[in-house]
């Protein structure tokens, strides 16, 4: 906001400020952050939106109840990438596989949290704000963001790989961008040197003759938009990669993240979206697809990271609003339902199951129990990887889940 | 994104007089903001004529429209070839064929899904563009969002159109109307899956949003509630696109057996359980407060909502009175909801087309309407359009921006005769305050008019020089597209 206001007074010097803004963010990645430990890591959290079905992610094909549920929606217990006697992957996960049997993704079963929620979109809030028992308006990361004390000229401090901007980055302090695609960020007006100059000032125009509760935030983010548009192609341009990347919106996404992870830019969480998992009809192809295209998608993020050295400095962290109903319904599909598992990839995770599989004999009104509450995960998180304390960002002591040392 | 405690507009609301009529003089600003709000923003001539009305006369004659608007009634391409693309790769999936076999037709089927759609959005945003009854589009966009479905799950463009065309029928109808007949269309049933809704297992989906997000919200239901319902529903369904498609209610499917939903019980069918939540005091209040957010201001005092819910129920849920009355009242032509509102992206690619007399929609402009996160007939959700701060972030203001640029530079060029370049200008600032006052009402600051004219008049640059015959045309479109840039323009 400070720097805002400068540039609203210095129209001539709008170049040099902008080029400023490029040093300081190069600067940042010299040196550690202030008063961050844990210096360079990075957070990528992957939403698997709408609800994804965790008995057809992780596969209990150890427990016969799973087959009588599931008549034509299990997954053969010989399709089965098998962990233990118990549970194995969904076939479409052979890539994640992989990388789980070289010990580099934890999966978190079970997760969830009381009471659940069965709406999409109270339980994607509650995700997202981390607060099942009340109502909050800013996100968890959001709160992280506004505990770490980013620095506030940095455009790029998390960046949200969304065309909406998920309620997670909400703060009180630190602007997110939202950017849903590479191509097509920037102004084509800016080619020309009077116009770019003209909207940077124009775009801030706050004393008009009317009032609105949006005026502030309009000014800032047409401002926030030219400026980091600006910056982000020169700032990430010299990034080259030989990984293969699927031609999927996921695979381009994390594309994008590992670029931007890679030219140090100071981002601290990326947030990457992926669905939509609500499969309450012909559940098998869609889920299948979309699974294989987040595990395809993974392992090219990760041989991308290794190849610049940014695997161990980044962690990735997948949940979703919901799992789905143990009985599949008559259209070959499942309904909304409670705990589902998560996967924690990378930086220096261990590798492994954590968190007992749900049992499928004592469910509660036809959806499993949750037995590893979400908030450990985010709290184990915050305090092992981000190095913040956790407790005032969750609003409560969460016990740690032991997947990163 | 900053988290602000809400979006109501600051001041306190008056609410024993909010919804009186408002007796106050008409002005541009006021015609403008009611043609905004009522419509999409009309051309500088439909402000002049509605600026010369009573505010009451103004209301009546976009709440009072045309029946026959002239306009077609159908897009173009609504593919024709779709239901045989369909039929083919259903035929391929049943006979368990050749996997390169079924690639080719579902390839086939996308494409065809692609350009249909494109012609229905092309149809749609031009009719909003033209109509002579602006409020019957805008109340069509507003049920769009509200009682949504987008192009999936096998929905044909045929029954995509006709879900259109029931909302633009009940454009200003009955809401319990309306929601009796969603649990017969048919795009509605594919959506949420109640086609696929048997009485062995029924599907949710549907009675969930049924309660959720189209009539009574989160907390006025049990979770029994939606399994009851769900179970009241089922046979509700859609016909083989074989047997011509269409509504149908099959027998064995319904579960006849007996129900309880919000405390009523019998052997309860889609249509009853619609009666029985109409019943509840919060559907009332629940789409008093849409009504609110989308045409006043977000974030409505409860005392308002009540207001607008008593309204409702007053007229049983009929909404041409309940909109007359609150288009037309003292909260309405307040200050508090002057700008008070995000402009939607739909808003701003159909206002824009109307300020400049453009009635014609490019190939570009849907495209940058997609970036700006509105593509029609394709919401997010089933929750629709979430609007508000929902429609700013960097990506789709940078979108609205070069869509803005679009349009001038390249759009304009061929209108000789346009306010915006029909005459050359006396001066910069003259030039500069055709451009705010036509643009923005007015509603810019003295400094920013300022800069539009060194603007105009190339200050900073090393070409040409001051404002003249030769540069003027130029000169007037990036004035204008920065204009467009400015924050007011952003808001309704």
């Amino acid at each position: 906001m400070k720097r805002s206001r400068f540039l609203l007074g210095s129209v001539a010097g709008l170049t040099v400020a902008a080029n400023t803004d490029s040093l300081f963010a190069r600067a940042l990645a010299a040196a550690p952050l202030p008063g961050l430990p844990g210096d360079d890591r990075v957070l990528v959290v992957i939403n698997l939106q709408g609800g994804n079905d965790g008995l057809n992610t992780v596969v209990p094909h150890g427990m016969e109840q799973y087959y009588r549920y599931r008549p034509t929606l299990a997954v053969p217990r010989g399709d089965v990438l098998q962990i233990d006697r118990n549970v194995g992957l969904n076939p479409a996960l052979r890539s994640l596989k992989g990388m789980f049997d070289a010990g580099k993704v934890a999966i978190v079963q079970g997760a969830g949290y009381p009471q659940p929620d069965h709406s999409h979109f109270r339980s994607t809030e509650i995700w997202q704000t981390a607060a099942p028992d009340r109502i909050e308006r800013t996100g968890w990361l959001g709160r992280y963001l506004d505990s770490a004390g980013m620095p506030e000229n940095n455009l790029f401090n998390a960046v949200a790989l969304a065309q909406v901007m998920p309620e997670a980055f909400v703060a009180r302090k630190v602007d997110v961008p939202a950017i849903g695609a590479f191509r097509g960020y920037g102004l084509s007006s800016d080619k020309q040197a009077s116009t770019k100059a003209a909207f940077a000032s124009l775009v801030r125009d706050e004393r008009v003759p009317f009032d609105s509760p949006y005026l502030g935030r309009v000014a800032e983010i047409e401002d926030h938009a030219q400026r980091g548009s600006q910056e982000l192609p020169s700032l990430i341009g010299g990034y080259k990669t030989t990984a293969a990347y699927p031609a999927t919106g996921i695979g381009r996404s994390l594309a994008l993240a590992a670029q931007m992870i890679g030219s140090r830019l100071g981002t601290r969480v990326i947030y990457v979206q992926h669905g939509s998992f609500d499969t309450h009809a012909a559940q098998r192809g869609t889920q299948d697809r979309l699974l294989q295209e987040l595990s395809d998608g993974l392992k090219a993020f990760y041989d991308d990271l290794a190849e610049h050295g940014n695997d161990t400095r980044t962690l990735t962290m997948t949940f979703s609003e919901f799992g789905r109903r143990v009985a599949e319904n008559a259209s070959r599909g499942t309904d909304h339902g409670e705990a589902s598992p998560m996967f924690v990839v990378g930086g220096g995770v261990r590798g492994g199951l954590f968190g007992a599989h749900p049992s499928l004999d004592e469910l509660d009104n036809g959806d499993v129990v949750y037995t590893v509450d979400f908030r450990s995960v985010y709290a184990t998180i915050l305090e092992k990887w981000m190095g913040r304390p956790s407790r005032e960002i969750l609003a409560g002591e969460f016990s740690l889940v032991p997947l990163l040392a | 994104m900053i988290a602000t405690t809400q979006y109501r507009p600051a001041g306190t609301l008056s609410a024993s007089t909010a919804l009186a009529p408002y007796q106050g003089q008409m002005n541009a600003r006021l015609a403008a903001h009611l043609l905004r709000r009522a419509g999409f923003g009309g051309s500088p001539a439909d402000v002049a004529r509605v600026a010369a009305m009573s505010p009451g006369a103004a209301v009546d004659s976009l709440v009072h429209y045309p029946k026959d608007t002239g306009l077609s009634g159908r897009p173009d391409d609504l593919g024709d070839d779709y239901d045989g693309l369909q039929q083919k790769v259903t035929e391929l999936q049943r006979m368990g064929s050749d996997p390169a076999e079924l690639k080719d037709a579902r390839a086939a089927l996308g494409r065809s899904r692609r350009k249909t759609t494109a012609s229905m959005q092309r149809w749609w945003l031009e009719r909003m563009v033209r109509t002579p009854a602006p409020l019957q589009e805008k109340m069509t966009l507003f049920w769009h969002g509200h009682f949504t479905s987008s192009m999936v799950k096998g929905i044909t463009p045929r029954e995509m159109m006709n879900q259109n065309w029931l909302y633009r029928s009940n454009a200003l109808g009955n809401v319990r109307e309306i929601a009796a007949a969603i649990t017969e269309d048919p795009a509605m049933l594919k959506f949420l899956d109640n086609a696929r809704s048997f009485k062995e297992h029924p599907n949710e989906n549907f009675a969930r949003e049924l309660m959720e997000l189209f009539t009574l919200g989160i907390g006025n239901y049990t979770e029994q509630d939606v399994r009851e319902a769900a179970r009241a529903l089922t046979g509700n369904t859609v016909r083989g696109a074989a047997l011509g498609g269409g509504y149908t209610f099959a027998l064995r499917r319904h579960d006849f057996g007996t129900k309880t939903v919000l405390g009523a019980s019998g052997q309860l069918d889609g249509k009853d359980v619609v009666e029985i939540i109409f019943r509840q005091p919060a559907a009332s209040r629940f789409i008093a407060a849409k009504l609110l957010n989308f045409f006043v201001y977000n974030d409505p005092e409860p005392e308002l909502i009540e207001g607008v819910a008593a309204l409702l129920r007053k007229y049983d849920f009929q909404t041409s009175p309940v909109m007359s009355q609150l288009l037309r009242s003292n909260v309405f032509f307040s200050d508090r909801a002057y700008r008070a509102l995000v402009k939607s992206p739909v808003e701003f690619v159909v206002g824009a087309h109307q300020l400049y007399g453009l009635s014609e929609v490019t190939d570009e402009s849907l495209a940058a309407l997609g970036r700006m996160g509105q593509a029609l007939f394709d919401p997010p959700s089933v929750k629709g359009w979430d609007g508000g701060a929902a429609w700013l972030n960097s990506q789709t203001v940078l979108a609205r921006e070069n869509f803005a640029d679009y349009l001038v530079t390249a759009q304009t060029t061929a209108q000789a005769d346009s306010w915006l370049v029909g005459s050359v200008p006396a001066g910069a600032d003259a030039a500069s305050t055709t451009l705010v006052g036509t643009i923005l009402l007015g509603d810019a600051s003295p400094a920013s008019k300022a800069h539009l004219s060194s603007y105009l008049n190339g200050e900073g640059t090393s070409a040409l020089g001051v404002l003249s015959v030769e540069n003027y045309q130029e000169r007037m479109r990036g004035a204008a597209y920065l204009t467009m840039a400015m924050p007011a323009y952003q808001l309704s």
